[in-house]
């Protein structure tokens, strides 16, 4: 019986509840080590769906994706940003190691067309990284968005509020983020494997390079307030 | 040499059916003003009883409700014309004959895999065209011609491919099956001279004599004793074709059907000249009101259709029609050189780009040319100013390394600040900074601000200004994220 086991747990796409399943699915490295170590197949799941949840905003949520955003586009595809809160901001897009002539804005007007958009986007295989903000629970349609992201080879990143935890997702990774003393604190509530509960650190987002010069600084913006 | 004839039986009908079948009975008119006759009538129509050949005012007795339309000759033979365009695809010898088409396919039958799968696709392709046409094979244009029409009749035909057996199979076939005019066939009736065999029998001398010597010269065409020579079909350089609804169609989604037949033409004769365009115009026409006109624009050469029907169909979805359509029109004025890309299994960079171009396009279709942008970073310090749209995808230099947040406001937030200290959601503590950006006094949007990084307590990092001539007065500009 042991050895059935053993001979189950090689087929593809078995694995065991306590591990996590290191084939089958392409991933890309995050450039996070510790982030790697965690993810099945050693890193962001491309070809498929995924999650982030967080509540906070400006906490580096896109940052983290920096690095698996620029080897997503390797081989000159496209990095697509659909309805995204703000307008991504050239200067730093390229400062995170992102080709700028690679990216692709799409601010639809409606919630329909984003939507429409994004699975147009996934299923073209033009694009090698797609990221979403489409504020959409219905399950039927993530599937949707899923299924176009396998046939599209392309790395679709969802960004939904820590609500949605308690909703049932067809993606196969779902990462919450959280700040804490100026790290990035990775939760992972569902992944190819069992859960990551106790969050692990990450040094994303903007590491103050200098407090002391920023707190001389402040000293003299407090001053002529108070005088 | 082997000739592919195609032929289109009643072929008035077919074009007024082409935009899609009505139930309602139509029959095309044709002769004399006084008195019309019925030249040719739908399913509808022969359920009522309505023969070809009889009176216009007795059909009109035999069904209750008819449509009839006049014959309209030369329409017949501009789309014969365009037909043989379209046949361009296939070979370069393609030309109006009789009520249809002729190919010379010998040359190219074997780049198509031979003559059963040429006619094949020649076959599949009418009908995607909207035509209905019967086919003969044959080594002389005549004897195919006449293998198409007994197709049409209802007479069946092997197609024949050696010269020397033409006789043989045109034996059995009716003489009317010739367009000899009708006072010849009827004294060749009268003689009992019915079928092929039967003339070929007879002296030629005697029938040049009492039937005038065209008539033998047909027939030693027909059997290729006498050379057949046929001027190819050239094509004018642009295209045009037109789609006339059967009935008035509201809506969008009904157009797309015709549509789809238009550019499948459209492909063909496309394909004949190895051309493609940049610019097509499509028109819709409606009863009593101002034709809609649709420009669909490509950034690179394009012709497949599917393709421009999804384009189309994404544009169209954003019109409103005036009133309901009665005809579509589609042209294209410049033809430019296509070069047509090979699909591979493994696709590389070429066919990569083309994906992306065509994925741009069609998201703009829909969405608007202002929503589907890339991003490139500009040669001004002032943040707003520091950025650009670009028409996607764009080579860009590299940025500064001071610090930038990843997402950046359409304009500016002001900030509630207590004590000179700001918050946002909480008091935000200042990280990093100050950074002075002066710029602008030239172009009248001057800017004089010190930036800062800063954090809220909850751990959410902002990039905020402080406006240098207006002490105290703080700004979000960007987010961290």
């Amino acid at each position: 019986m042991k050895a059935n086991v053993a001979e189950l747990a090689k087929l593809p796409g078995v694995w065991r509840g306590g591990e996590l399943e290191h084939a089958s699915q392409p991933a890309v490295p995050t450039g996070h080590a510790a982030l790697d170590r965690e993810l099945p197949g050693g890193g962001w799941p491309s070809g498929t769906l995924s999650e982030i949840l967080h509540d906070d905003h400006g906490i580096g949520e896109v940052s983290l994706l920096a690095g698996a955003i620029a080897r997503a586009t390797e081989g000159d595809r496209m990095a697509a940003w659909i309805n995204p809160p703000h307008l991504p901001y050239a200067p730093a897009i390229a400062q995170r190691g992102i080709a700028l002539d690679r990216c692709l804005v799409i601010r639809p007007a409606h919630r329909e067309d984003a939507i429409w958009a994004a699975e147009q986007v996934l299923r073209s295989g033009a694009c090698g990284a797609a990221l979403l903000w489409l504020a959409q629970d219905d399950y039927a349609w993530l599937r949707r968005l899923q299924m176009a992201a396998q046939a599209g080879r392309s790395m679709a990143v969802l960004f939904r509020s820590t609500a949605a935890e308690r909703l049932s997702t067809p993606a196969h990774l779902r990462v919450a983020l959280e700040r804490g003393e100026g790290m990035l604190k990775v939760r992972i509530p569902k992944r190819r494997g069992p859960p990551l509960i106790h969050p692990i650190a990450l040094p994303v987002g903007f590491a103050p390079r200098s407090r002391r010069a920023v707190a001389r600084a402040r000293v003299a913006v407090a001053a002529p307030a108070v005088g | 040499m082997l000739w592919l004839a195609l032929e289109l039986p009643s072929l008035p009908l077919q074009l007024a059916e082409r935009g899609g079948g009505s139930s309602a009975a139509l029959v095309i008119s044709e002769g004399a003003a006084q008195r019309p006759v019925v030249l040719c009538a739908n399913r509808a129509a022969k359920d009522a009883g309505i023969r070809e050949g009889v009176a216009v005012a007795a059909a009109k007795a035999l069904a209750g409700e008819l449509r009839i339309l006049q014959r309209d000759p030369s329409a017949e033979l501009d789309c014969l014309e365009r037909l043989a365009a379209w046949a361009g695809q296939f070979t370069p010898m393609s030309c109006v004959d009789g009520q249809g088409i002729a190919l010379e396919v010998e040359s190219t039958q074997r780049l198509f895999d031979g003559h059963a799968k040429l006619s094949a696709s020649i076959r599949r392709g009418i009908h995607e065209l909207g035509f209905h046409a019967t086919l003969g094979i044959a080594p002389t244009p005549l004897a195919a011609r006449i293998f198409a029409r007994a197709q049409a009749q209802g007479i069946p035909v092997r197609s024949c491919l050696d010269e020397r057996e033409i006789t043989e199979r045109i034996a059995s076939l009716p003489l009317f099956l010739m367009d000899w005019p009708h006072e010849a066939l009827a004294r060749l009736t009268d003689l009992g001279v019915l079928r092929f065999r039967d003339i070929l029998d007879l002296p030629a001398e005697g029938i040049a004599r009492r039937f005038g010597p065209a008539i033998t010269a047909s027939l030693d065409r027909l059997v290729g004793k006498l050379a057949d020579p046929r001027v190819p079909h050239v094509p004018p350089p642009r295209f045009r074709s037109r789609i006339e609804l059967p009935a008035e169609a509201e809506g969008v989604e009904a157009l797309l059907f015709p549509l789809r037949r238009l550019l499948a033409e459209f492909e063909g004769a496309m394909r004949g000249r190895g051309a493609g365009v940049q610019r097509l115009m499509l028109a819709l026409e409606h009863a009593r009101k101002a034709r809609t006109r649709l420009a669909l624009d490509f950034s690179s050469t394009e012709r497949e259709a599917e393709f421009i029907l999804a384009i189309a169909r994404e544009k169209l979805g954003r019109l409103a029609l005036p009133a309901p359509t009665i005809a579509l029109d589609l042209r294209a004025e410049a033809l430019l050189a296509y070069v047509p890309r090979e699909s591979t299994w493994l696709p590389g960079a070429q066919e990569q780009a083309l994906d992306r171009d065509r994925l741009v396009e069609r998201l703009a279709a829909r969405l608007g040319n202002d929503k589907v942008f890339g991003i490139a970073v500009a040669d001004d310090h002032r943040p707003e100013s520091n950025w650009k749209r670009e028409r996607a995808r764009r080579k860009a230099e590299p940025g500064s390394s001071a610090p930038r947040p990843c997402f950046l406001l359409n304009r500016p937030q002001r900030l509630i600040a207590e004590d000179g200290t700001p918050a946002l959601q909480g008091a935000l503590e200042l990280i990093a900074g100050p950074e002075r950006i002066e710029a602008g006094w030239w172009d009248g949007a001057e800017v004089s601000r010190d930036y800062y990084v800063a954090a809220n307590p909850r751990g959410e990092t902002f990039w905020i200004f402080r406006e240098h001539h207006a002490e105290g007065a703080w700004y979000l500009h960007g987010v961290f994220a």
